[in-house]
């Protein structure tokens, strides 16, 4: 179970906030990018037959002598998709657990909100992605939740793959929430891609281990995806750097997710990984 | 510098291995991570194709060569030689007479042989020779250091005359034919003609520190009074400034009096002292805060003679000075008609000798004894050194008109002028016998001070023992005991240190010690049965702490001299390993100080 009863409890009282234009296919409570049936007045435009009758300006037309209708925002459900990272990166640690347990979280909260979620995966370069089925209705939910037990870390990470995957054209448009160690190439170009989509939250999960090195001497190092080798020696003038290094790897992380209005989260891979988060997407207003 | 075993320098080899290992390029531990992207930039630029690289020289390399130089140089035992007094069997003999007390030559004796023993091998032996009042030998052929050291260190100044032939009779004893011995002598040489020179097979290490000394030199009881005993002190200085003596006299323990004696550099002073005190009790005269260097001869004591009492007849011319001599003696009267003890017959035939005699020229000597010329004015140059009837007196002004020039064999000449004897001591039909060559009365001997003391010792020898007028001897002397039947003897030493002998046991021989010896018979039952008190004194001829070299023969010496020590250097390659070893783990590994300390900032 990825989530406990009595935090799904806290999480059906709360509601996720959308700050941009959605598209959806059903009707819902978000204002939608397309124009509809509400009662918000949007605009005006000339009529053309086949029009509604009564969404003519009568008084306008009187005035002016130009039959114009009324036009009124439409109001779609908030497409909410969660893009979790599955690379073999995600393996180190407890960074899959925890990234799949904030993925269940957030799905859980677009689901008792009423909103349509689905899970997608990263995919590995020049292999698909896994996605989970499109879920409504908060009854969906153990459905979700095997399909997230289901995944295991392995393989690469086409990070700009899974964000142009996001931003295809379709009948969804909306916030886009991945959970990813970022460590991949390409995750600059996938922040800003997903970033015109309808933006959402990078939440960035490392491990503390990744933080803070505790191995020292003459290594070579392989890297678990693409499996690179670097011979180093560790010695605490080169760990000085790495921490240097990985704190630039942060700050550059949130500062291009900010600059594509997308919020961003930085969780360490810890058994009380969720509480932080869930106070830190309340405290970035995504969350109410 | 040689080597013992210059083989064990092929393991220098094995630094090409070590230089190779250096070369190869090690193989680095892989570790997986989740991304290298972040340490991208601190790898090191290796070729995976060569398994050499080019060879750095680090203190770890260099550390390490070090170590195997030094580990190879140590097995390869680097020695260097020493030349060493010490042979095949080497005697040392060491003289702890009185004048080893003087400016701690016996101290330095004893220093220099332990350094010496220090060194003995598996295939050197030596053996340990006192030379004190009583030669003795405390180790033989022993290659121990410790039992050499422990015995050097047991080793005390005693207040006697050294037995340098005895101890000189013992080591060539020691000697055996299938072992060069030689004999190393520690001493300050003792007195002129002690032993017959030059000693082969031998060599002398010369202690000759001096200090400025003053002693007692003679102590003896003079005529006595009613109750009233005078004690005759010599007091002798041999500083090189003007000193003042104060010496306290003690009756029993007891202080009696004090005596101040002012002595010119060299000077020698001589003073009768009363003293209210009988026979059997013990008189001691000390010099007081006299911090010089021989502190041994600063003190004297005697035993004043018990009331045995015998008669001594007077033969001959006769002169007032012997009848005083005789008066004046405590225990001896003059003979009344009756069979005397003692004969004192003074010119005379001699012929006939059927008791204890003192001879003064007499016309015909005894049986052994053949006159063959006169002398006229002889001068002595001859005084035996250790003897006790000549214990601190000083015949070198003694003035004679004529002596008889004798032949005795057998007898021990005491005085000699020349080859002339003066005095000698003899045994006639098992009687004792002083035979002086020279008539008192033609000499000035009654008119010097040392007289009163000369003809008491020679009356008192002549008595056997039996009666003195102050029994005292030279320190080493033994005391006679006669224990009864079924005790045993307890004497308590000058010390205050206790032996304990048995009843057989009829001489005590450890008397070294200056001071006085208290002697009791113990029964079986722990009741004191009797005893009675000696005192033995510090040997005159040892206060003026004289040197002198000792002749040996020098072609045995020379080989001596070139006999070596090897002596490795595996102590001092062993530390330098060690430190080489700790400076690479700290160099390596640790650095534990300056991280510490890092961290603590």
């Amino acid at each position: 179970m990825l989530l406990d009863a009595e935090l799904r409890g806290r999480l059906e009282r709360l509601a996720l906030i959308g700050t941009r234009r959605v598209r959806g296919v059903w009707s819902g409570r978000h204002r939608s990018v397309r124009l509809g049936e509400s009662l918000d007045f949007a605009d005006y435009r000339e009529y053309h037959p086949g029009d509604d009758f009564r969404r003519i300006d009568y008084n306008l037309w009187a005035r002016l002598g130009v039959v114009l209708v009324r036009l009124f925002e439409a109001e779609d459900e908030m497409p909410l998709r969660v893009v979790i990272d599955t690379s073999a990166s995600m393996g180190f640690g407890e960074k899959f657990e925890t990234a799949r347990r904030l993925a269940a979280m957030i799905a859980y909260l677009g689901l008792a909100s009423g909103e349509r979620v689905r899970l997608v995966t990263v995919p590995a370069p020049g292999r698909p992605a896994l996605q989970g089925p499109w879920a409504r209705h908060i009854g969906a939910w153990r459905r979700l939740e095997s399909w997230l037990e289901g995944l295991e870390p392995e393989g690469g990470t086409d990070l700009p793959a899974a964000a142009r995957m996001m931003a295809a054209p379709g009948a969804h448009r909306g916030p886009v929430v991945l959970v990813s160690d970022l460590l991949a190439p390409g995750w600059e170009q996938a922040v800003d891609l997903l970033g015109t989509v309808g933006g959402g939250v990078v939440v960035h999960v490392l491990s503390p281990a990744e933080l803070d090195p505790d191995f020292t001497g003459d290594l070579t190092l392989r890297d678990a995806e693409t499996k690179a080798e670097v011979p180093v020696s560790v010695s605490d003038a080169a760990v000085a750097r790495y921490r240097q290094r990985m704190d630039a790897f942060q700050a550059d992380a949130a500062r291009r997710a900010r600059r594509v209005r997308m919020e961003y989260i930085r969780v360490l891979a810890r058994p009380e990984a969720l509480e932080g988060a869930l106070r830190e997407l309340v405290a970035a207003g995504v969350v109410r | 510098m040689s080597l013992l075993a210059p083989a064990a320098l092929g393991l220098l080899a094995l630094s090409i291995p070590l230089v190779v290992l250096y070369m190869l390029r090690s193989r680095r531990q892989r570790l997986v991570v989740s991304s290298v992207r972040l340490w991208e930039g601190e790898e090191e630029y290796v070729s995976a194709a060569l398994p050499w690289q080019r060879l750095k020289i680090t203190a770890a390399l260099l550390l390490q060569l070090l170590t195997l130089a030094a580990f190879a140089l140590l097995l390869a035992r680097p020695f260097y030689q020493e030349a060493t007094p010490l042979g095949p069997h080497t005697v040392v003999v060491i003289d702890t007479s009185g004048s080893m007390a003087l400016a701690g030559r016996l101290e330095a004796a004893k220093s220099e042989a332990r350094s010496l023993v220090v060194d003995v091998s598996e295939a050197q032996l030596v053996s340990l020779i006192e030379a004190g009042p009583r030669a003795r030998v405390l180790a033989a052929f022993a290659r121990d250091p410790n039992e050499l050291r422990s015995q050097i260190d047991a080793l005390v100044v005693s207040g006697g005359v050294e037995d340098l032939d005895g101890a000189l009779r013992l080591a060539r004893g020691l000697a055996t034919p299938d072992r060069a011995t030689s004999i190393l002598l520690l001493t300050d040489g003792g007195i002129e003609g002690m032993v017959a020179e030059p000693i082969g097979n031998a060599r002398h290490l010369l202690f000759d520190d001096v200090e400025d000394n003053v002693a007692i030199t003679a102590f003896g009881a003079g005529a006595p009074g009613e109750g009233v005993a005078r004690l005759f002190l010599e007091v002798t200085s041999f500083s090189a400034s003007s000193t003042t003596a104060e010496v306290e006299t003690r009756v029993d323990g007891l202080q009696v009096g004090t005596t101040s004696i002012r002595l010119e550099p060299g000077q020698r002073a001589q003073r009768y002292v009363p003293v209210d005190a009988g026979p059997g009790q013990v008189v001691e005269a000390e010099i007081l805060a006299n911090s010089d260097g021989n502190p041994l001869d600063d003190e004297a004591a005697a035993v004043l003679g018990a009331n045995t009492y015998l008669t001594i007849a007077v033969m001959g011319e006769g002169s007032p000075f012997l009848d005083a001599l005789v008066a004046s003696l405590s225990g001896f009267g003059p003979a009344a008609g009756t069979s005397p003890d003692l004969v004192i017959r003074d010119g005379g035939s001699a012929a006939e000798v059927d008791r204890p005699t003192w001879l003064i020229a007499p016309v015909e000597p005894p049986p052994g004894v053949t006159i063959t010329g006169r002398l006229e004015n002889p001068v002595v140059t001859y005084q035996r050194s250790g003897e006790p009837l000549l214990d601190g007196l000083d015949l070198s002004e003694l003035m004679i008109a004529e002596a008889d020039i004798v032949q005795a064999r057998g007898w021990l000449p005491l005085v000699q002028a020349g080859d002339v004897p003066l005095v000698l001591l003899g045994e006639v039909a098992g009687h004792r016998v002083v035979y002086f060559t020279f008539d008192l009365v033609r000499s000035n001997l009654p008119l010097q001070v040392s007289f009163p003391i000369l003809g008491a010792r020679i009356i008192e020898w002549l008595g056997g023992g039996q009666v003195s007028t102050a029994a005292t001897a030279i320190a080493g002397a033994p005391i006679p005991l006669a224990p009864p039947a079924g005790s045993r003897t307890q004497i308590t030493m000058p010390d205050g240190g206790k032996r304990e002998l048995d009843g057989n046991v009829i001489e005590f021989l450890d008397t070294g010690q200056p001071g006085i010896y208290t002697v009791a018979y113990v029964a079986e039952d722990g009741a004191t049965t009797g005893g009675f008190v000696a005192a033995r004194q510090f040997a005159a001829a040892e206060a003026a702490g004289s040197s002198r070299r000792i002749a040996t023969v020098s072609d045995e010496v020379g080989e001596l001299e070139e006999t070596t020590l090897l002596r490795e250097w595996a102590p001092l390659i062993l530390a330098l390993i060690l430190g080489l070893v700790l400076i690479e783990w700290w160099v390596a590994f640790g650095r534990p100080l300056p991280r510490f300390r890092k961290a603590e900032a």
